[in-house]
């Protein structure tokens, strides 16, 4: 057969079935690796190929699913020796019938970060190095099966699509919920294989042909239209000996369900033999494939949350470091819990994309970038934009997002166009096109469309499709340019209508300089919605905001029922007083009456409202460094000393600790509003191990550390030493805490402080977790053990003062 | 394969590895505790993979894998080989509480242990009586780590039982189990009606610090 065959859907293309099976029957022994069959029983694995070609295979899947470095340890043969050995009997049990030989790659059995600690680089090069040999060996094509992760299949896609020339097929499986292990949705699955330039797309394994059918269904319908889409079903369900349910010719009897969906190549998985190939060859060869009738639609996705942008769209702005003193220097210090608890606010507040941007005068944006979104992806599930001109910035960031994000943006200057959409194209992601150019932005409708259908040829002339395209009108200020509301407005419209694309603004920039920029922001939301507004990129924390998108929804019946609008509202009261900002707040007063301190009772009883209200109201009238001294830290010391006691449990120890660190936000923000200096009692680098993932200790030990007013710079799980000596270097901490849970992560503990003493800095190490004891950590090299949160913080309190 | 989750988790266990044992939880931590349950229940997938196997094969007779095991075993002639999780979304709600809410964090952590645990138990029970049938005995569950049988083994047992296919489980590196709510058992299986050995507390890792023997007791005391 020829490749092309394949691509032209005109007849169904015949996979072949079940290879683990087969090697069992056909004296495979317990014990033995099946990757190893092309070495050990060459003879074998040739006619189990044989069978499969004779039974009218036209795709034989060389027995290389497990050849890579991690499996083959230890067996005495290399990737590039197994994978020639195998695709050569794959080639020979073909000769006769001229089917084509696939290189087989399954999942490299870790799981990636943040799962698990393989890093996407690592995963990277590990299916290079199988591509690379497969390549050499002569495989007709690439085929990248059973995968649940769809960041791993991403990471083996790129490595195919950059290590050789031959069509990529790729193949997940879903389980029965139509998810695959790790939550990954049949539509991002399908959308982010598309965009990275799968050649066709698949499902395989885990179900029998009725189960998936549904699955195969939704994915005709996503793929878009010149991908040909195949199904490798299980034998049926399993029985309880490890059997499958159903035979040959009920096989192919549920798989003619399958003709009329689209798909257009058909072949087996787990419990399928040749018998069950010919069947199905008998069932389908009579018949052509139905036409495939993709939906075209603007998505962006994660591998969980399939963001369909058919109406108004919430883009949370808020991780964006212009203007905001406390997200510059987390993003200095490599500090990403900051923007993490800023994601998942506003993931609760409503937004449904998030835009990062990470440029900053004076640090790497590249490298910062990359590191946001990866931290980011561990917590949120919200499609990220991401936000940047800087080309590097955003080639790495798309390299390692998981999933369809959204380019924060081109313009209409031909350069940036020629830099930055090849880079959308490759990574398979929409993109944001700013409607200015080189001479700057036009100052009428007339002119912002003329730029916008150029920046659309462009990314089409690339591949880039309409859908994909999110043009930004742009909004101008309404304190200097009053008239500009409506020019921008109209080109929304105008584009909308006149070229098919989707539209974003930022909206709060329409306020600026003016007071009580909510009610323009509101109103001017309002309008953008009318107008044909898709993505507001806005603040969801500002209620009023919120409200409108939620009640433009109920007003254009995008809400059914208003159920959404209905759940956000029903136990709400609107409370609105528009105060003079010149009379002095006195409603505050009674909260501090003499005899009670309402943030000292808020924070001991661990009532998390409650404290930040109480700390707003002591902050009107007492200066923030008494606040914290003679209210916050008085409370936490009565907690901590009945924890010690055994009077007060875990659970109300960490609650007052929650209760705190809301307390503490108020301060931080009063402090910053100020413009002072923020007091900090000293720095310290806190640190779960590399190798370790457990970190909830660590979490417990960074909230309790920063209850008392220390500056916690938090590195994460998974640390390398190299990373925590750079982030004393530059922060002068000193004191660190390294947490480790396991045993076999403690001997990088020890390293960790090593690397601390070689690099002659001068800090105290601090150690705790599950196995460590006092003496454990005297041998491995540290200064202190603790055995919880509150002996680090007694530490630190005896150390940093 | 995909396991029932159970409607309601243990407290009175998740309490227990919060250290408030026997404690009655006050209003507060009551609500705290419906809170992370609520959340877990709706974040967890549970799903497990068993593999039998005769005794010659695993563990692997090559691997050295303690005395604690080999008494765990003793008298039983295959292995029934476990492997369960609760699934990646509990790793990432917890990952996202940890960050916001340190309090629901440490709540849910500990009652998604003991729904693991619960999911195993429900697991054990099924296999028990499904050997009952053939006149057949498993001991308890015994796990790499416990005692002197080393973490390591967690490679073999997932490899024998395919949990990356299996039910999504992976090994890392360090031998450590991800997603991070999950774990690997190893029950004996006997003509004769067994119990195995708990490894105890002398080759524990922990017995130096350990809250539970402070207190005159230990962590597996019922």
């Amino acid at each position: 057969m020829q490749i092309q065959e394949v691509f032209d859907r005109r007849r169904f293309v015949f996979l072949d079935g079940g290879m683990g099976t087969q090697l069992q029957q056909r004296g495979l022994q317990p014990g033995q690796k099946p990757e190893l069959a092309a070495l050990e029983m060459p003879d074998v694995l040739t006619a189990i190929h044989r069978d499969y070609a004779a039974a009218g295979a036209d795709i034989l899947l060389a027995n290389t699913f497990g050849a890579n470095a991690k499996k083959l340890a230890g067996c005495g043969h290399s990737v590039e020796e197994v994978v020639s050995a195998s695709i050569a009997c794959a080639r020979r049990a073909g000769q006769e019938t001229g089917a084509l030989v696939a290189l087989d790659i399954g999942p490299l059995g870790e799981l990636l970060a943040p799962a698990g600690t393989l890093a996407f680089e690592d995963a990277y090069e590990e299916f290079a190095q199988i591509i690379r040999a497969g390549a050499a060996a002569g495989a007709d094509l690439v085929f990248l099966e059973t995968m649940t992760d769809l960041y791993e299949l991403k990471a083996a896609t790129l490595a195919a699509k950059e290590n050789c020339s031959l069509p990529v097929f790729t193949s997940m499986s879903f389980e029965s919920r139509g998810r695959t292990f790790t939550g990954c949705t049949v539509e991002s699955y399908a959308v982010t294989a598309a965009g990275l330039g799968a050649d066709a797309i698949g499902i395989n394994c885990s179900l029998g042909p009725a189960e998936i059918l549904p699955f195969a269904q939704r994915l005709c319908r996503s793929v878009p239209a010149g991908l040909p889409v195949f199904v490798k079903p299980n034998a049926g369900l399993p029985n309880p000996d490890g059997s499958y349910n159903l035979d040959a010719a009920g096989f192919a009897a549920q798989m003619q369900e399958y003709a009329a969906t689209g798909i257009s190549m058909v072949g087996g998985c787990c419990g399928t033999t040749p018998a069950y190939i010919a069947k199905l060859k008998e069932t389908f060869r009579p018949l052509t494939p139905a036409q495939k009738i993709p939906l075209r639609r603007s998505c962006l996705c994660t591998p969980v949350r399939f963001v369909d942008v058919t109406g108004i769209t919430v883009v949370g702005e808020r991780i964006n470091p212009t203007g905001k003193k406390r997200l510059q220097q987390a993003l200095r210090d490599g500090d990403s819990s900051y923007p993490c608890a800023q994601a998942v606010a506003q993931a609760e507040a409503g937004a449904e994309v998030l835009d990062v941007n990470a440029g900053l005068p004076g640090i790497d944006e590249p490298a910062t970038l990359e590191r946001l979104v990866k931290d980011l992806q561990a917590v949120t599930d919200l499609p990220l934009q991401l936000d940047s001109s800087n080309p590097q910035a955003l080639a790495r960031a798309l390299r390692i997002y998981n999933g369809k994000p959204i380019v924060n943006s081109v313009n209409g200057e031909q350069s940036t166009l020629d830099k930055i959409l090849p880079l959308c194209k490759k990574y398979g992601a929409a993109v944001v096109g700013l409607a200015l150019d080189e001479h700057g932005i036009p100052a009428t409708a007339e002119g912002r469309f003329a730029i916008a259908q150029r920046i659309v040829k462009a990314a089409n002339a690339i591949g880039i499709p309409n859908e994909d395209i999110y043009i930004d009108c742009l909004t101008l200020t309404a304190s200097a340019q009053q008239e500009g509301a409506a020019q921008t407005l109209e080109a929304l419209t105008l584009c909308k209508k006149e070229l098919g694309v989707r539209t974003v603004l930022g909206i709060s920039n329409i306020s600026f300089g003016l007071p009580c920029r909510g009610y323009l922001n509101t109103t001017f939301l309002t309008m953008a919605m009318v107008a044909g507004l898709d993505l507001a990129i806005m603040n969801p924390n500002t209620p009023e905001m919120m409200a409108a998108v939620r009640a433009y929804r109920v007003l254009t019946s995008q809400d059914p029922q208003s159920t959404d609008y209905v759940a956000a509202y029903a136990d709400v009261q609107i409370q609105t007083s528009q105060v003079s900002k010149s009379a002095p707040a006195a409603a505050a007063q009674d909260t501090a009456a003499p005899g009670g301190d309402a943030l000292f009772e808020a924070v001991r009883r661990g009532l998390k409202t409650e404290a930040r209200a109480a700390a707003e109201a002591a902050l009107t009238m007492r200066d923030p460094l008494d606040v914290v001294n003679t209210s916050l830290i008085p409370a936490l010391d009565v907690v901590g000393d009945g924890f010690e006691k055994g009077t007060v449990f875990l659970p109300q120890l960490l609650q007052a600790a929650t209760a705190a660190q809301a307390a503490f936000e108020a301060i931080k923000a009063k402090i910053a509003a100020s413009g002072q200096a923020q007091g900090s009692k000293g720095k310290i680098v806190i640190a779960t191990v590399k190798g370790d993932v457990h970190d909830i200790g660590k979490n417990i030990v960074r909230v309790i550390l920063e209850n008392y007013g220390y500056d916690v710079l938090d590195l994460g799980r998974d640390v390398p030493p190299e990373r925590v000596v750079e982030a004393v270097r530059q922060t002068g901490a000193k004191l660190v805490g390294l947490s480790a849970l396991m045993t076999t992560t403690v001997p990088n503990m020890q390293a960790t402080i090593e690397a601390l003493h070689a690099a002659k800095l001068d800090c105290k190490v601090m150690v705790g977790g599950a196995v460590l004891t006092p003496s454990y950590a005297k041998d491995i090299g540290a200064d202190y053990y603790c055995k919880d949160a509150k002996a680090s913080a007694d530490l630190a309190k005896q150390l940093l003062g | 394969m995909e396991r029932a989750k159970p409607t309601a988790i243990d407290r009175a266990t998740a309490l227990r590895y919060m250290g408030a044992s026997g404690w009655q939880p006050d209003d507060a931590t009551t609500a705290l505790l419906d809170r992370a349950e609520k959340m877990i229940l709706s974040a967890a997938t549970p799903r497990a993979a068993v593999r039998r196997l005769p005794r010659g094969v695993f563990p692997p007779p090559e691997l050295d894998c303690g005395a604690d095991l080999t008494r765990h075993l003793q008298g039983c002639n295959a292995v029934l080989l476990m492997a369960a999780t609760l699934g990646s979304q509990v790793d990432s709600l917890l990952r996202r509480l940890e960050l916001t809410d340190i309090a629901t964090a440490a709540a849910a952590d500990a009652l998604s242990s003991v729904l693991l645990e619960q999911v195993c138990d429900e697991l054990e029970a099924e296999w028990r009586s499904h050997f009952a049938a053939e006149h057949l005995y498993l001991t308890g569950r015994y796990a790499p780590g416990y005692g002197d049988c080393p973490l390591e083994l967690n490679d073999e047992l997932c490899l024998a039982v395919d949990t990356v296919r299996g039910c999504g489980l992976a090994v890392t590196p360090q031998h450590l189990l991800a997603p991070r709510k999950s774990t690997t058992a190893i029950l004996g299986i006997a003509d004769h009606p067994v119990t195995g050995t708990l490894a105890g507390c002398t080759t524990c890792h922990l017995r130096e610090t350990c809250s539970f023997r402070k207190q005159g007791t230990t962590c597996f005391a019922k």
